[in-house]
């Protein structure tokens, strides 16, 4: 995957540029907004990781600029600033999704991820299939094996939202986000717990479990045994 | 008379005696001037009238009949007493007794010889007689002059009297208002001179001075806090940070003596430094939700819903530990508000409720509607705390020392409380019989701020002794 990575700080964009290079991205760094917005608009990038401040141009006038200019490249908006404002007008300016510093690499990584999938928006699926595993998005219907699993609605959320993003790892503040709309920290790990009884719906009967833990980050759809 | 000028106590009330002065004086004049237009047309039409009768008089029976007709006048006393004289031709009075010289024919004012009084003012009205003569009728105008005399008399009076009562008045006012005034500029000056605690005084009234003064204490006191908050903070977040940062650094130091288990250590290290930068996250939170900055975001919030999801989210969880969480949430709850601010509220008294107390202890969430208010409760059966701690645990890092160990940051019931000031609401805390009781109040849509000063101050009224 082609990444761009502007960033001033050198600590942390070799910090991210570094842990993306491992993964085996092709990651583009630069220290500077015009630079960024240079690059952003003469090559094709899968992702954008853009800090809000950059010197020259801003993080939220490049995505403005890009997004007045038709460029789709997804982005992702970095940023110290972790006010409720600071967050709606990066989204209101055509960020994709929004990371507050400091993060651990694995939700960047796992944001990344997403973000790039998303790109391609082709027709949206109906059904999502895995090993067995069947989610009907117009019925709201989940099967396991040909049998009908019956989840509560966040528990139906969840699962789809891991089911989207098949084989990648989806962290607990992005289930937050995505099925509660949540952009705090409760205490308690609510997502923990929904994911626990999700498990346990769809092992019933001694059924391998497909929900696999990523200690301390978050969960992925395994697609193979 | 300067410190009169300069005040615009004074001025106001100098300013409406006055004009109310110059309006008494018009009205006077007007009413004199109107009153003596009516009165001097009434004696011309008195004299025009009887001038016409006696002109009848003499053409029915000429000269002779006249003279006895103006005989019989005379003789008769009547109120207003009328003048009567006839000229002849060569101009010296023939009949009747008025002592004047022939006047022109019409109405003039005339002159005459009162035979007791002297020259006197009268109104006449003469008319020609054939050969030469004529008729004067006259009406001595002396009683209408004293009738006006008496009025200006009276009205002089009674505007001097106004004027003297205004004046009192206009000062009594002026120095009333100088004095209210001024009693609040001295507080605030006490205040500005370093005596932050010092406070207007508010009298029992309720009138404007008094609201101004109940207002701006108001403001005193969320300046007061503020600073509190702020001087509270600094020493707070100085305290509360070098211990986890201390112990980061013991274990540092330790690593770089003599590698223990380098893994664990960087883990370890990690985990520390993770929880100093959530402690900053719940530091900006706050403050950002106590500027009021948010309320740009505030939209229409379905309650019942957002507390049926925080119930079904949590009830696992407590479910899990083997606890028991109960709820019930009224219908068509609604707020104008920030969806995940109240709901992160009502989610740390939930946790709240799930971390200070046993796992025998029972949660309970109720939302419900009580006026124009809405209300969530969370009550729990853990024992409550000390009455001394009330006030105390939602302030910023507070933390009972029971507490002390469990995790936590001690800014939960701090965030609570400020967004609900946010929505214009409060949180409540009481102990309950078995335990603690938070109660978050939030207007509903379309309600205006509820005033909890003024309750809280009525309140204070009634529990004085009558």
């Amino acid at each position: 995957m082609k990444i761009l990575v502007a960033e001033d700080d050198s600590d942390t964009a070799g910090f991210i540029s570094r842990g993306l290079r491992e993964l085996g991205h092709n990651v583009v760094t630069t220290a500077d907004g015009i630079d960024a917005m240079h690059l952003l608009s003469t090559e094709q990038f899968d992702v954008a990781v853009l800090d809000r401040m950059l010197p020259r141009l801003d993080g939220l006038s490049i995505v403005r600029r890009a997004r007045a200019a038709e460029i789709h490249a997804p982005v992702l908006l970095l940023t110290a600033l972790g006010r409720i404002e600071d967050r709606v007008s990066g989204l209101e300016a055509g960020a994709d999704d929004y990371l507050v510093k400091p993060f651990a690499f694995s939700e960047l990584s796992a944001r990344v991820n997403a973000l790039a999938r998303r790109k391609p928006l082709k027709a949206e699926p109906t059904r999502l299939e895995l090993r067995g595993l069947t989610v009907d998005l117009l019925k709201r219907q989940v099967l396991r094996d040909g049998a009908s699993v019956t989840l509560q609605p966040r528990e139906y959320r969840i699962l789809e939202e891991l089911m989207r993003e098949e084989g990648k790892v989806v962290t607990r503040t992005m289930l937050l986000e995505r099925v509660w709309n949540y952009h705090f920290d409760p205490q308690t790990n609510i997502v923990d717990t929904h994911i626990s009884r999700l498990r346990s719906k769809l092992n019933e009967g001694g059924k391998p479990d497909l929900i696999e833990t990523i200690r301390g980050v978050g969960y992925r759809m395994a697609s193979d045994a | 008379m300067r410190k009169w000028l300069s005040s615009a106590a004074y001025r106001i009330a100098f300013i409406n005696f006055a004009a109310y002065a110059a309006g008494l004086a018009i009205l006077g004049v007007f009413v004199f001037g109107v009153m003596h237009i009516a009165f001097s047309r009434q004696l011309d039409s008195m004299v025009s009238d009887e001038a016409r009768t006696l002109q009848d008089e003499y053409a029915s029976g000429g000269d002779g009949e006249l003279a006895e007709a103006i005989a019989v006048r005379e003789a008769s006393a009547s109120p207003t007493r009328m003048l009567y004289a006839v000229f002849a031709a060569d101009g010296h009075r023939v009949h009747g007794s008025l002592q004047t010289r022939r006047p022109t024919a019409g109405l003039h004012p005339i002159v005459f010889q009162d035979p007791s009084e002297g020259p006197d003012a009268a109104r006449a009205r003469t008319i020609a007689l054939p050969r030469g003569q004529s008729l004067v009728v006259a009406v001595d105008s002396e009683w209408l002059e004293g009738i006006e005399r008496i009025v200006i008399i009276i009205f002089s009076l009674g505007f001097v009297g106004f004027v003297v009562l205004g004046f009192g008045g206009a000062v009594v006012v002026g120095s009333y208002l100088q004095r209210r005034l001024e009693s609040i500029s001295s507080s605030a000056e006490a205040i500005i001179r370093g005596d932050i605690r010092s406070r207007m005084p508010v009298g029992p009234r309720e009138d404007e001075f008094d609201q101004l003064a109940a207002t701006l204490n108001r403001m005193l006191d969320r300046i007061e806090g503020l600073l509190d908050n702020l001087r509270q903070v600094s020493s707070d977040i100085a305290h509360d940070l070098r211990t986890p940062l201390a112990r980061l650094r013991n274990r540092l130091e330790r690593g770089a003596v003599g590698p223990l288990n380098g893994d664990s250590l960087v883990a370890d290290a990690v985990r520390q430094l993770d929880e100093v930068l959530s402690l900053f996250a719940a530091i900006l939170r706050v403050a950002e939700v106590e500027s009021g900055e948010t309320k740009r975001f505030f939209e229409p919030v379905d309650v019942t819903a957002m507390l049926a999801e925080l119930a079904e989210s949590y009830g696992p969880a407590f479910e899990d530990e083997g606890r028991i969480f109960q709820w019930s949430i009224a219908p068509d709850l609604s707020v104008r508000g920030d969806r995940e601010l109240l709901a992160q509220s009502v989610a740390n008294l939930i946790e709240n409720g799930q971390r200070h107390t046993s796992k025998s202890a029972v949660v309970r969430m109720t939302g419900a509607s009580a006026g124009s208010l809405v209300c969530v409760q969370v009550v729990d059966t853990g024992g409550g705390v000390p009455e001394a701690d009330l006030g105390r645990i939602t302030k910023r890092f507070a933390r009972l020392e029971s507490s002390r160990n469990t995790e936590g940051h001690g800014l939960g019931l701090s965030l609570v409380s400020a967004v609900a000031k946010l929505h214009g609401g409060r949180l409540i805390l009481q102990n309950s019989a078995a335990g603690l009781s938070a109660t978050i109040e939030v207007p509903r849509s379309g309600q205006a701020p509820a005033d909890f000063s003024r309750e809280r101050r009525t309140r204070k009224k009634e529990e004085q002794p009558e």
